[in-house]
């Protein structure tokens, strides 16, 4: 029992890394990217071709270097934003909307079917394995004691990753972030660079993929296509809906709901026989279901995102007290009275 | 007075409809420029042309002496050249107060390493002193209450004195207003026509288009009127009324300010 409750809390630790880095771009930046799990699968091969030493034939792969974990991480992290460089710089330029997520749709079926049928790269559809317990030796952990660590080790990253996005998104820089998704054209004319700013928070985005996927990389211990299919991002953004779009707090909430919660309650549905695959056909619809009712009933999330509020009663004169409570959430237009 | 917008010769065509022929006018400094003319005489255009929304098919646009045709949106707005819109586009999601916070563009404060590592406390007294402004400007235009509402719940007439609000936040050295009157009731109207003339007070500029003439009498010191894409007359109101060409295309019999709703 205690072994599953580990693996379900370093499982929902990543997702939520993952989530806060989707919640940039389309929380913030207000972009509706489909090549999200593209990076986070590039974050996990480069993870493994960095780790587990030359390929021994019949597998093959690029590289194949026996690196340190953390160094390893960090290139496969330079990676996932190199590639959302290039694909930002060119879906971000002229597309939005609808258009901008079929571009990046194409973006990583390009990417997942490249990964499948092109061996040499990350050995095709037979995928990469042989990472086995990251840091273990180093820590001199042996097999049962090895999850409370990666655990340990994927929570104290959600933190980091929460304190930075948390500062993000009370500076200067997630507010003018926020103007963008809200109006393009306004925040155009009042200065703002749209493409920079957004190519900006796309790359950030995906960085914060790819780490979470090179932290699922290390829990998992190999990565193939059957891993990761362009669908998984569907996961994340019913996650960062249900907990609140543009929330931090909404998003590690919203992932232990749907990713945690929903995901493994219907693990204990009773099977059907010769009905093998029902049950995870009945979590896709249930996560559809839960979709359709928080847009319906409650599209601001669990835990909306937060507005700057000022305080103080007077309105005028003293110190100014900015202090963040929530208002109201994203963008549901009432219409002008 | 010397003239802080030059037009020079602008051209602009969508497919066949030519919709800015030869477009020349001058705003000067200090002023307030009306651009007036029947619908599809191509003002919002020609604004858009201005403003770097859209790129023009030949002729020059200078702003304080330098050129600025075909540049982006935020490179002509960073020089100093803020436009509004036909319809008020506030930023709906954001509290009434972060739309103000936000019509002052701040590169170094927006930047991604400064906005990680937090402001300094030199940042912080400036952001202070920011809100103070932002309150007092609130204040001015009524919306002092409505401060942490989120911008998209407020009226129409909200809307457009919330615009107005950023445009005295940002302090542009010149605003180009997209029919600013559109949908504001007489009240309010007189409101907008102070607050107008307020920003050649505070130091902008303005050239705005309008239908409403009663208003741009009443604001404006020189008028430019445009007709089927180009601009048949130029002068102060009192003058263009008695152009028979003007009266043709666009004025007709006209209400003085006195006996009409402003």
């Amino acid at each position: 029992m205690i072994d599953y409750l580990v693996s379900v809390l370093t499982e929902g630790s990543i997702f939520a890394i993952m989530a806060l880095g989707l919640n940039i771009i389309w929380g913030w930046s207000g972009d509706f990217d489909l090549a999200f799990y593209g990076y986070v699968a590039l974050g996990a091969y480069m993870t493994l071709v960095l780790t587990i030493g030359p390929p021994t034939p019949p597998t093959t792969y690029i590289l194949g270097l026996t690196l340190p974990f953390p160094i390893a991480v960090a290139i496969a992290v330079i990676s996932s934003m190199l590639l959302a460089l290039i694909v930002g710089a060119i879906a971000l330029r002229h597309l939005r909307g609808i258009y901008f997520s079929i571009v990046t749709l194409g973006a990583v079926y390009v990417l997942y079917v490249f990964a499948g049928q092109f061996v040499p790269l990350f050995n095709g559809y037979n995928g990469l394995s042989g990472l086995f317990d990251p840091m273990g030796d180093f820590f001199g952990l042996d097999f049962s004691t090895y999850p409370f660590f990666y655990l340990g080790l994927c929570v104290v990253v959600l933190i980091l990753v929460l304190v930075m996005v948390s500062r993000l998104s009370s500076s200067r820089f997630g507010l003018a972030l926020r103007s963008l998704r809200e109006d393009e054209r306004a925040a155009a004319a009042f200065g703002r660079n749209i493409y920079a700013m957004k190519l900006k928070a796309y790359v950030i985005g995906a960085g914060i993929g790819g780490l979470g996927g090179a932290l699922f990389a290390g829990y998992l211990s190999a990565f193939n296509p059957s891993a990761w299919s362009p669908v998984e991002t569907i996961v994340l953004y019913a996650a960062i809906l249900v907990g609140g779009r543009g929330s931090n707090r909404g998003v590690v909430l919203g992932v232990a709901v749907m990713v945690m919660g929903l995901q493994e309650a219907t693990r204990y549905l009773p099977e059907i026989a010769n009905q093998p695959s029902f049950a995870p056909a009945f979590r896709l619809i249930l996560t559809g279901i839960v979709l359709v009712l928080f847009i319906r009933f409650r599209p601001q999330g669990l835990l909306p995102e937060r507005r700057m509020r000022d305080k103080d009663p007077a309105g005028k004169g003293g110190a100014a007290v900015a202090v963040e409570t929530p208002i109201t959430g994203p963008s549901l237009d009432t219409g002008a009275a | 007075m010397t003239a802080l917008l030059e037009v020079q010769d602008l051209h602009k065509h969508f497919g066949g409809v030519q919709a800015v022929t030869a477009c020349s006018f001058t705003a000067a400094e200090g002023q307030i420029t009306g651009l007036i003319g029947p619908n599809g005489a191509g003002k919002s255009t020609a604004i858009d042309l201005i403003s770097g929304f859209k790129v023009p098919d030949t002729g020059k646009v200078r702003f304080e002496g330098k050129e600025v045709q075909g540049k982006a949106p935020h490179v002509i707005s960073r020089m100093g050249l803020i436009r509004t819109f036909q319809s008020p586009r506030e930023w709906p999601g954001l509290s009434v107060l972060e739309n103000l916070i936000l019509a002052c563009f701040e590169p170094r404060r927006e930047r991604f390493w400064r906005s990680l590592w937090g402001p300094s406390r030199v940042e912080k007294d400036h952001a202070n002193e920011q809100l103070l402004h932002a309150r007092a400007i609130l204040d001015e235009f009524g919306l002092l209450d409505l401060r942490n509402e989120r911008a998209g719940n407020l009226s129409g007439g909200q809307k457009r004195l919330l615009e107005f609000a950023r445009i005295r936040m940002a302090e542009p050295r010149l605003v180009v207003l997209d029919e600013p009157m559109g949908g504001v009731n007489p009240v309010l109207g007189e409101r907008m026509a102070t607050a107008v003339l307020g920003f050649v007070t505070a130091g902008t500029s303005v050239v705005i288009v309008e239908h409403n003439l009663p208003f741009i009498e009443r604001v404006t010191d020189q008028v430019v009127v445009m007709a089927a894409g180009q601009v048949i007359a130029e002068g102060p109101f009192d003058e263009l009324r008695g152009k028979p060409a003007v009266v043709d295309a666009y004025l007709g019999e006209m209400p003085t300010y006195d006996d009409a709703d402003v």
